[in-house]
Formats: C-alpha cells, sequence, structure tokens
C-alpha cells in the first residue's frame, strides 16, 4: 500500500540508451518548435487561439488580486480621497485648456490639408486599459491588458501612455489583449528626428531601457539628447507621438553605418495605465511591422508611404 | 485503480497551483528571482510519487508553461525534458538523500535548467539577464523542503481520508 510507483518503474527506467535516444528525439522537437516559432509564422495561429483558452486561467489567477486592490479601495479614507480629487480636477483643467489649443491646430491643419489636396485623414479613438496582473515571462517582452475583442481591440493596434509609445496589440482574446512592446527584438518602429526630420527605424533591443538605431549614415546629424518621434509612416502608429530620446551615437571606423542607442520615454517596465489607439486608416493596413525588422528597407517602400506626412 | 485517479486528481490540483503561483504578479525586483515552481512540484512528484517520470509528459508540462508565459514555444519544454531526464538519472541516489542534500540537488537540477534557458535567451538576441536572474535556484533551494513537507502532508491526508 505505501508503493504507490508500481508498475510504473518498469515502465519508465528503461536502459539509458533507449532514454538518451527519446531525450534527443524531444530536444530536436523542441528545437524545431523554437526555431518555427521564432522565424515563421506557422505558430501564430496556435498561439492566437490558446490565447482565448488561457483567458480563464489568466482571470482566475488576478482575481484574488483584484480582490485586494478593491478591498484597499473601499478603505480608503476620505480626506486623501479628497485631495486626490482636487489633485485630478486640477490636472483636468490644465489638460482641457491645453486640448483648446490643440483643437485649434486640427481644425487648422485640416484645412492646410484641403489645400494641398492631401487625401489622407486619420481619425483616431481612444480606448483605455489597464495591465493585467499577470506577470508574463520578462524575456517575452509583452504584457496582458484588460481589453480585448469585446471592446473592439484588434490586432495591430497601437497602444500608447503619458510618456509615449509603448507598443502594439499582437494576440486578441475576447477580454484581454498581449501587446508586444517596442523592446521586443523583433519589433522595429518607423521613427522621425524631432530636430533634424530624419526617418529611420527604431529597433527593439531585447532591454526594457534601450532601443537600437542601426542603418544611419556616418554623417547623420544626431546627438545624444534628440528626441524620436513616431513618423507615421507604416499606417500603424499615428504621427507624432513621442517614442525615445537619443542617448548615445556611435561611429565605428571601419563600419558602413553609425548606431545609435536611445531610451523608450515610456516606463516599458512599470506601465500600468495603457491608451489603445484605433486608426481609421484610408486602405488596407500594411504589413505587421515585426516583418520590418528582417526587411530593413521596408521604409523606402512606395506602398508603405500611406502616411506621407512629408509634403 | 481508484486510489490512482484520486492522486491524479492531486497531482493535477499541485501543477495548477504551480502555474498560478509562476503567474502570480510580484513586484519588479523580486520578478527575476522567482522560483521555478512547476519544476519543483514535478521533481517532488517524480521523487516520492513516481508519477510524471516519462519524457512526454514533461514535454506537455513544458508546453503548457509556454503557452501560458509567453514563451518561444519549446523553450520550457527542452529545460524540463533535460530536467526529467537528468532527474532519472540521478533518482535512486535523490530520494535517499538527507533533506538539506535533496534541496542542494534539486538547486543543482534547476541550476542546469537556468543555464538551458539562458542559452536560448542569447540566442533569442535578448542580451543578458540581470544578475538577480541567477538566485532564482537558490530561492528554490529555500523553499524546497518547506514544499516537499507541504506535499507529503496533503498526499498523506488523502491517503488517510480515503482509507
Amino acid at each position: 500500500m505505501n508503493i504507490p510507483d508500481r508498475g510504473y518503474t518498469s515502465a519508465s527506467t528503461g536502459d539509458l540508451a533507449g532514454r538518451t535516444a527519446r531525450l534527443m528525439v524531444y530536444v530536436l522537437l523542441a528545437v524545431i518548435l523554437m526555431t518555427m516559432d521564432y522565424r515563421g509564422r506557422h505558430v501564430e495561429k496556435v498561439r492566437g487561439a490558446v490565447i482565448g483558452l488561457a483567458e480563464p486561467v489568466f482571470l482566475a489567477v488576478e482575481s484574488p488580486f483584484r480582490l485586494a486592490a478593491s478591498l484597499r479601495a473601499n478603505v480608503r479614507d476620505y480626506q486623501t480621497l479628497l485631495a486626490e480629487r482636487d489633485r485630478l480636477e486640477r490636472s483636468l483643467r490644465e489638460s482641457e485648456a491645453r486640448l483648446l489649443l490643440v483643437d485649434e491646430l486640427a481644425r487648422e491643419n485640416t484645412e492646410l490639408r484641403s489645400l494641398v489636396d492631401a487625401s489622407e485623414q486619420l481619425e483616431t479613438r481612444f480606448l483605455t486599459a489597464e495591465l493585467r496582473n499577470i506577470d508574463l515571462n520578462p524575456y517575452s517582452h509583452r504584457v496582458l491588458i484588460n481589453r480585448g475583442a469585446r471592446h473592439g481591440v484588434r490586432p495591430g493596434l497601437a497602444v500608447i501612455e503619458s510618456e509615449g509609445v509603448v507598443g502594439q496589440v499582437e494576440q486578441v482574446a475576447s477580454r484581454s489583449a498581449k501587446v508586444i512592446l517596442i523592446s521586443d527584438p523583433d519589433h522595429a518602429l518607423p521613427v522621425r528626428v524631432q530636430r533634424t526630420g530624419l526617418r529611420t527605424i527604431a529597433y527593439g533591443s531585447g532591454r526594457t531601457d534601450e532601443l537600437r538605431l542601426t542603418d544611419l549614415p556616418m554623417n547623420v546629424d544626431l546627438e545624444p539628447g534628440d528626441t524620436l518621434m513616431t513618423s507615421g509612416l507604416g499606417g500603424r502608429f499615428p504621427a507624432g507621438l513621442p517614442v525615445a530620446e537619443i542617448t548615445a551615437v556611435q561611429r565605428p571606423s571601419g563600419e558602413a553605418f553609425a548606431v545609435a542607442q536611445a531610451r523608450p520615454l515610456a516606463g516599458l517596465g512599470s506601465i500600468r495605465h495603457l491608451l489603445v489607439i484605433e486608426l481609421e486608416a484610408p486602405g488596407p493596413l500594411p504589413g505587421l511591422v515585426p516583418e520590418a525588422a528582417a526587411e530593413p528597407v521596408v521604409e523606402f517602400d512606395p506602398d508603405e508611404l500611406t502616411a506621407g506626412e512629408d509634403p | 485503480m481508484s486510489a490512482r485517479t484520486q492522486s491524479s486528481g492531486l497531482l493535477l490540483l499541485t501543477l495548477a497551483f504551480g502555474l498560478a503561483l509562476t503567474l502570480m504578479p510580484l513586484p519588479d525586483a523580486l520578478e527575476p528571482m522567482r522560483p521555478y515552481w512547476v519544476a519543483m512540484i514535478l521533481i517532488y512528484w517524480n521523487l516520492e510519487g513516481g508519477r510524471l517520470r516519462y519524457l512526454g509528459q514533461a514535454f506537455v508540462l513544458g508546453l503548457l508553461m509556454d503557452f501560458f508565459t509567453g514563451t518561444l514555444l519549446g523553450q520550457h519544454a527542452l529545460g524540463l525534458v533535460i530536467l526529467v531526464f537528468l532527474l532519472e538519472r540521478f533518482r535512486n541516489q535523490m530520494r535517499f538523500f538527507p533533506p538539506w542534500q535533496q534541496a542542494m540537488a534539486v538547486f543543482v537540477l534547476l541550476l542546469n535548467e537556468r543555464i538551458v534557458q539562458l542559452w536560448i535567451i542569447l540566442l533569442g538576441g535578448h542580451g543578458w539577464p540581470v544578475w538577480t536572474w541567477w538566485l532564482a535556484p537558490v530561492v528554490a533551494m529555500l523553499f524546497w523542503p518547506w514544499l516537499f513537507l507541504l506535499l507529503d502532508f496533503m498526499r498523506r491526508r488523502q491517503r488517510l481520508l480515503r482509507s
């Protein structure tokens, strides 16, 4: 009665050679799967289906933390709430005042655009989202948000926070979505240097506090402190969103291109509140931005110039 | 036969709990040090329950981990298959180790798993992990005796309830 493993012993402890052979088969299988996942898009469909299946698990794991948060919110005292309300009201007034100016600029912009017959008219709609209390593997550079297909989130939508660009929606379940961060090594973001107007692509570095610019001309006019904005090329992100600040520029001798590092303005490691931007772009959306990583020249493709923000 | 199915229920319950602990949010500073709960629970069931001894079971469990944590498909599977292979190799010694020595063996197994993971992380182009990432096997080693006692207690109690 104390031998619960009877019957299993003989089956699983075969001779060492057989076991090693089986190990090799499984290792090979795992390596093939990883390569397929890393290189191709064959696994994407499976993953998309599985995020729907995984959602109940995410909700279940999250529920005790949501309960704790609501309890904490219930016992917050009156004075703190009042103070917070005052602060928020002040910040709302300031934002409204600033918005007045923006509205004026937008109106002016439309007029100017109609004068030069610029065709594209990008309507934007915002959707607030919060991070789910789920820690995905930090090396996957993905976060889970609490908005999904039910709220109108679609794969490919841009995600920002108050400081700057965060990433884009990768997979969608009914009430959650997975967002790929701009720091993922597979992610490429078309950007523009604010000071000089130079357009290039910012690649994820695999670290949440760094982006890389790798294909810059040697004589590029770029200095630490320059701000990178989205260029709007590719039609995925609206133009003019702040992305990152240049931290270092190197011109290695003997190399064809200069390289630079930039620090994302959004705190990618510590984000909580996000905005999903819905762009009503005219015409079909171009391919996923991560595909641009394989082909850096994509920014010069005439088909990609739908956003064409240069005159 | 019903003994087996009942203990399978407990096995699945503990694995689900391990998965929940894996997805549970932790402060950023502690996150890299999160012990590999699912692997520890697997080691326990392998050593004490004689369950989960097939490489295929470890592979499937690893794939599930990959799906839930959003890693490359096969990353956890590779680590767990190698871990179960090594575990089987030293199973007869490990079963009769005193607790502290068993904890050391678990540390070595999980450290080896981390090295496999590091290899994949570096190949994937994600730079070196922070140094606290290497503390996870140490934390696992400190938790091991308590996890062992807890799971042993649960298994014993279930057996008493049954008889």
